[in-house]
């Protein structure tokens, strides 16, 4: 019998850059001024990083020429500018490991097998991936990505099942409402009778678990019952005691929490979670691999959207003697340069 | 740039900050939390969840103070990741007045029960 080794082609791009919040959003625009073409890994599944995923309507005030934006505006102003580029993201997956290939690039891998290879890296990553918090309930792992999930993928798969849904935020309100009428039963659990969410949302679960459409219980997650990897129901604690929620699934929203993830593995050199980097090229102790952004450290460091964008313009010129080696690098300003404004797609 | 912890929290300790920081950067004495204003990226999220009204940004009236305690605190109290039940008494305690002299003790969180 022949085994069929099943291998997608790499994808090949001048960068890879991981990490597309307002850093790497923009290095897509300097390095694309340089004739550079970029692959964007996020483990969101949207751009924006912590602006679109913490604070989308919270205004900043420190972005020059915009006396004040929103988190989720500059987000979309960065994609409306960086679109000539045509960057291609890869949205809702983990970097997970770099290697050198033989021909001297880097491959990327993530955790959805995608792979993509370029002469130079740009670690964009801010504090780390977006990883949902867990409850503290024993042995959860043992049922996770089976019957305990952390984000809806796919709604088909909660049809008829029993689901029960923990959380007091947007997430766990649009999911009870949303899985409702493809569940055959929906429970909402919640260690009070208060949200951060949209009260319009809020209002329609009350009105669904008052019509007896969906069950609401207020009380404190016990413990997980059934054999893992099946799960037969969920062990509460509310005020008239303990209970347990019959349930084939189990759907957690305890917000999402911050941490550095397999990049810490590649290799490279870090100093309290961050990646020291000198100020002329934003370089790592690795060459060919650049860090910008908050991720990054040097003397005087700043964490600011704006210092990130310099770094990017700084590390776009070095990261072209790289991709394009021994070839002059011009510089040229986006007012006067027919071939920047070609590139723009102006001229 | 950071939010900080005021007095509101001491002796309540609800912890929903706790539960939605993204950042883990709560740290815990035996009866306020504070924030470590090196570890908060200044998200925001954390400010409405609290019961007690306890936290507050950086450009508050009177945050000088509170970010003083917190980053002193922070270094020397355990860090808290998980929510945990308030103290039995808490909302007795919420949104009375003067909280800092009568009941702040600098002693850190006690081995969880």
């Amino acid at each position: 019998m022949t085994t069929i080794m099943m291998t997608k082609a790499a994808h090949k791009t001048d960068v890879i850059i991981i990490g597309a919040g307002p850093c790497g959003l923009f290095a897509v625009f300097e390095l694309g001024l340089l004739g550079l073409s970029t692959h964007l890994i996020d483990i969101l599944d949207k751009p924006g990083g912590q602006c679109a995923e913490l604070y989308p309507e919270k205004p900043i005030y420190d972005i020059p020429a915009w006396p004040v934006i929103s988190g989720q505006d500059l987000t979309d102003r960065l994609m409306e500018q960086i679109a000539p580029f045509s960057p291609v993201f890869h949205f809702g997956e983990l970097a997970e490991s770099l290697i050198k290939t033989p021909d001297n690039l880097w491959r990327i891998t993530t955790d959805a097998g995608t792979t993509i290879e370029a002469p130079a890296i740009v670690i964009a990553a801010g504090g780390g991936s977006f990883m949902p918090k867990k409850p503290p309930l024993d042995g959860i792992e043992a049922y996770e990505n089976e019957s305990v999930f952390y984000a809806v993928r796919k709604i088909e798969s909660f049809r008829g099942k029993r689901v029960v849904i923990a959380g007091g935020g947007d997430s766990a309100l649009d999911w009870t409402l949303n899985l409702q009428a493809v569940a055959e039963r929906v429970s909402l659990v919640h260690h009070r009778d208060g949200f951060r969410a949209a009260p319009h949302s809020v209002a329609r679960m009350k009105q669904m678990a008052a019509d007896g459409l969906i069950d609401f219980v207020i009380g404190k997650l016990d413990n997980l019952v059934g054999e893992a990897p099946a799960l037969s129901g969920v062990a509460v604690t509310g005020a008239d005691g303990q209970k347990v929620l019959p349930a084939d699934r189990f759907l957690c929203f305890f917000g999402l929490t911050m941490k550095l993830g397999p990049i810490a593995e590649f290799g490279l050199n870090f100093s309290e979670n961050l990646i020291p980097v000198d100020t002329e090229k934003f370089e790592t102790s690795v060459p060919g691999i650049f860090a910008i952004g908050d991720i990054n450290r040097y003397p005087g460091k700043l964490k600011l959207i704006l210092s990130g964008f310099h770094e990017a313009a700084l590390m776009s010129q070095a990261a072209f003697q790289i991709c394009r080696p021994g070839e002059r690098l011009r510089f040229q300003y986006t007012t006067s340069s027919t071939q920047l404004q070609q590139r723009l797609k102006v001229a | 740039m950071a939010f900080a912890v005021t007095e509101a929290c001491i002796r309540c300790k609800y912890t929903d900050c706790v539960e939605v920081c993204p950042v883990d950067c709560f740290y815990e004495g035996e009866n306020m939390l504070v924030i470590h204003p090196d570890e908060c990226i200044d998200c925001g999220v954390c400010e409405p969840e609290c019961p007690a009204e306890a936290i507050i940004a950086d450009t508050a009236p009177d945050a000088a103070r509170w970010l003083e305690l917190n980053a002193k605190y922070a270094l020397l109290w355990p860090n808290i990741a998980d929510k945990k039940d308030p103290p039995a008494d808490a909302d007795a305690f919420s949104g009375q007045p003067n909280k800092f002299e009568q009941h702040f003790s600098p002693e850190p969180a006690k081995e969880s029960v």
